[in-house]
């Protein structure tokens, strides 16, 4: 019965005046991607300096690292790792007031303090590191402090933001109970709020600090200390062994730093 | 003059729903009173509006003479610690430990500076243990809020609203989340606690043979209007089928065993 129906009918979409029409629109798009692609990749790369197959194994195989330089590189490694803690310890801190502005359920004014909660965490969204970097740069000068500040900056909207919203999800009963004593704002917060929000604060700023050695590793390059100082400055003299040896220093850092901070947060999870 | 005298209450929810529609009560020293009715009859609203978890629309409050409706901040904040309040779900803080949920009920007259740290008075310490070995939980102290089971939690909300040393109590249905043994035992406790202490008691149950055992005055409220206000031995089954309505053969059943 319904296949009759459809051969009678037919399905308007399969038409095959339809079809024909389709195909060609898709391949009108397909052949605009290929040769925009074509250009994009073809013809603005420049394929004679990858020079032949060996010419690319030599090259590649003269980023292999300098295991003689890795000592010269353990300081500012270090000082990579510090500008992720630090960076990381001001934006948890600060996290907090704007988390707390930030919360439909705790703000104190929804047309004051809870718009501009929402621009910071915004503004520190939706900003590059780098460019948080370059502005602290130009302002501090080179070195670690304007490190610390531009992970800072880039941190304290995530912390926040997460912050706000666990705060938003709590459990709203034992909070009634903490005002029914007649408790003030204060004691509400530090008894009603802030047991049921530390597990996951601290899982998301140790989860933070993880992704900063990423991002300090990266800062140096634009003078903001550490690391990736010494890469840039061994790739601009084109010794690419001392700056495969940076390339392991930083891969080590993050492995490490990924396994201390994956325990911690299992052992948060778990108590 | 009476403890507690509630006015002429209205409340009515910003979804339009009308809870309470002019209740008069008055709760006397000493008087445990029994709040009976269906649900959303404005039991919680009722209970909710002396200490101003709710605001009511119009009427007054007062407690001890003060009038809590017309208080400011400042001074609503140090009317709620007069009052205890024991909840339906317990509402307990579920990672602070069995001992700091029963000093919580303190936080109402703590200053700033110990609630930052974190830090109680000594005194306030040894009666928060008194307590909880008064309401049978002393063994577990220490123990994380959310490892107890339901009466032990509820055992804790008690503490915690007696820790207030309260003029008086509310208590919101505070056997809806237990078995009935449990619950009987709970509401026991609940009773005999604040007659140790001469503190009144206003509680809305669901089970009118609590009511009948454990209350001194019955309140039944209907549709957020008074429908009964009588001694509870003057409570007789038709009286029950008249604040549960017709509908409530069910109730007035389990009220009659």
């Amino acid at each position: 019965m319904t296949r009759v129906t459809q051969a009678i009918v037919g399905n308007p979409l399969r038409e095959p005046s339809v079809v024909a029409r389709r195909y060609v629109a898709y391949s009108l798009v397909f052949l605009l991607v290929l040769g925009m692609s074509y250009h994009l990749l073809v013809v603005e790369t420049d394929w004679a300096r990858m020079g032949s197959f060996s010419d690319i194994v030599d090259n590649t195989s003269s980023l292999l690292p300098n295991l003689s330089f890795v000592p010269k590189i353990i300081v500012p490694l270090m000082e990579t790792a510090l500008i992720a803690f630090w960076g990381t310890l001001l934006a948890v801190i600060l996290s907090v007031p704007i988390a707390y502005i930030s919360a439909t359920t705790t703000t104190p004014s929804m047309l004051l303090a809870f718009p501009v909660g929402k621009a910071i965490i915004v503004g520190s969204r939706s900003t590059h590191e780098i460019i948080f970097a370059l502005i602290f740069v130009a302002a501090l000068g080179l070195g670690p402090l304007p490190g610390i500040l531009a992970l800072a900056c880039r941190s304290i909207g995530f912390m926040s933001k997460t912050t706000a919203e666990a705060i938003e999800n709590i459990d709203r009963r034992p909070v009634e109970a903490i005002v029914s004593t007649g408790a003030g704002a204060v004691s509400r917060f530090l008894f009603g709020v802030v047991p049921q929000v530390l597990p996951i604060f601290l899982g998301n700023a140790i989860f933070q600090f993880d992704i900063n050695i990423r991002r300090a590793a990266i800062l140096g390059m634009v003078g903001a200390g550490g690391i990736g100082l010494h890469f840039s400055e061994q790739m601009k003299v084109y010794n690419y062994s001392n700056a495969g040896a940076c390339v392991l220093a930083v891969v080590t850092l993050v492995v490490v730093g990924e396994v201390i901070s994956n325990r911690l947060r299992s052992k948060l999870i778990a108590g | 003059m009476a403890l507690l005298e509630i006015t002429d209450l209205h409340k009515k929810y910003p979804s339009g729903e009308s809870a309470l529609r002019g209740v008069t009560i008055t709760v006397e020293q000493r008087e445990i009173v029994a709040i009976l009715g269906l649900s959303g009859s404005g039991k919680s609203t009722l209970l909710r509006c002396v200490n101003r978890l709710v605001e009511p629309d119009s009427g007054q409050v007062k407690l001890d003479g003060v009038d809590i409706t017309s208080l400011g901040k400042y001074n609503l904040r140090k009317a709620r610690a007069e009052m205890g309040m024991i909840f339906q779900e317990f509402n307990l803080v579920d990672r602070l430990t069995v001992l700091e949920n029963v000093l919580s009920g303190t936080l109402g007259v703590s200053t700033l500076w110990r609630a930052v740290t974190r830090s109680f008075r000594k005194e306030d310490i040894l009666r928060a243990l008194e307590l909880c070995s008064r309401v049978g939980i002393a063994d577990h102290i220490k123990k994380r809020a959310d490892q107890l089971s339901g009466g032990q939690r509820q055992r804790v909300g008690i503490a915690r609203a007696l820790m207030q040393n309260p003029k008086l109590l509310l208590v919101d249905e505070p056997t809806s989340s237990l078995d009935p043994k449990i619950g009987a035992e709970v509401m026991e406790l609940i009773c005999e606690t604040a007659n140790e202490r001469h503190i009144p008691v206003l509680f809305s149950v669901h089970d009118v043979a609590l009511a009948r055992t454990y209350s001194q005055r019955v309140i039944g409220l209907g549709h957020g209007e008074k429908i009964f206000d009588k001694e509870t031995s003057d409570l007789d089954d038709s009286s029950v089928e008249h604040i549960y309505g017709f509908g409530g053969a069910e109730t007035a059943v389990s009220a009659r065993q």
